[in-house]
């Protein structure tokens, strides 16, 4: 059970940021304020890269789901990277990558956003 | 893995009780102890995984709703906790989550629909609704000398 943490850089102007951990009630509201922060900045282009994400509950991606339409409003997106298997299954089954998008490829994450 | 302070925990062969705090800070350490039985008795990594969420909402649920601070419960002398006893019995992994904090009509509780929510993207409203897909039965009881507990169970299916 790795700690949860998150690093941020920034990529042909989007956003990405690197999850590391569970992200649960407890640990969501870390995420939270940093999204926050980058969207008072004006930087609404965001990739969540999710390869070492243990763990992912409800309110997370509720949570994403609100940053997600807040930045596509503004033209942009939060999008999502790399998510384990183990995770995508559960989020497939629930039906949240019908709203949000999902990468495999940091490229294809980075550039899906100039297409 | 390490108890972390202020937990209770006692382990027999395919029962765990857990006493913890009613802290957010200790979700994860309630999942690993779940998740680490199921895959004991047999479950595949795809089940844990919905076993994990389940629990993990279940417990969210207690700590966001029943112990909100605006309410009021019957206990509020107690300090908040969250006690989990969970066990197998006849090829099923039976969750017990009982806290003190306020009651919920959890038999009238309509979910709204999820794919509505979901292309609103709304952004709360999801966990019931991922406890009763995720789990083969969810049952809810309430009152004054027991508290609230939740009851999810999981059938071991046999392939």
């Amino acid at each position: 059970m790795k700690d949860f943490h998150i690093e941020q850089q920034t990529r042909d102007n989007v956003q990405l940021v690197k999850l590391t951990g569970s992200l649960d009630m407890y640990s969501f509201p870390r995420l939270e304020g940093q999204l926050s922060a980058m969207f008072q900045q004006g930087h609404h282009r965001v990739v969540l890269d999710c390869r070492d994400l243990d763990y992912i509950g409800s309110a997370g991606l509720g949570a994403l789901i609100g940053f997600a339409k807040e930045a596509r409003e503004k033209g942009g997106d939060v999008k999502l990277l790399n998510v384990p298997e183990r995770i995508y299954k559960i989020i497939e089954l629930l039906g949240f990558t019908k709203v949000l998008q999902v990468h495999d490829s940091e490229d294809r994450a980075l550039k899906s956003f100039t297409t | 893995m390490n108890t972390p302070k202020h937990v209770r925990v006692n382990k027999t062969t395919g029962k765990i009780k857990i006493e913890t705090p009613g802290d957010g800070s200790y979700l994860a350490y309630i999942r690993t102890m779940v998740t680490d039985l199921a895959r004991q008795i047999g479950f595949p990594e795809a089940e844990v995984a919905k076993i994990e969420m389940a629990v993990d909402e279940a417990c969210s649920n207690v700590l966001e709703h029943a112990y909100a601070p605006h309410k009021e419960w019957h206990w509020q002398h107690r300090e908040p906790e969250i006690r989990l006893e969970v066990h197998t019995e006849d090829g099923r992994l039976v969750i017990e989550i009982n806290d003190h904090g306020q009651g919920f009509d959890f038999a009238k509780y309509q979910p709204a629909d999820i794919e509505n929510r979901l292309q609103q993207m709304a952004q709360g409203g999801y966990g019931i609704f991922i406890m009763r897909k995720f789990m083969d039965e969810v049952q809810y009881s309430s009152n004054d000398q027991t508290g609230n507990t939740l009851r999810l169970v999981k059938y071991l299916k046999k392939s």
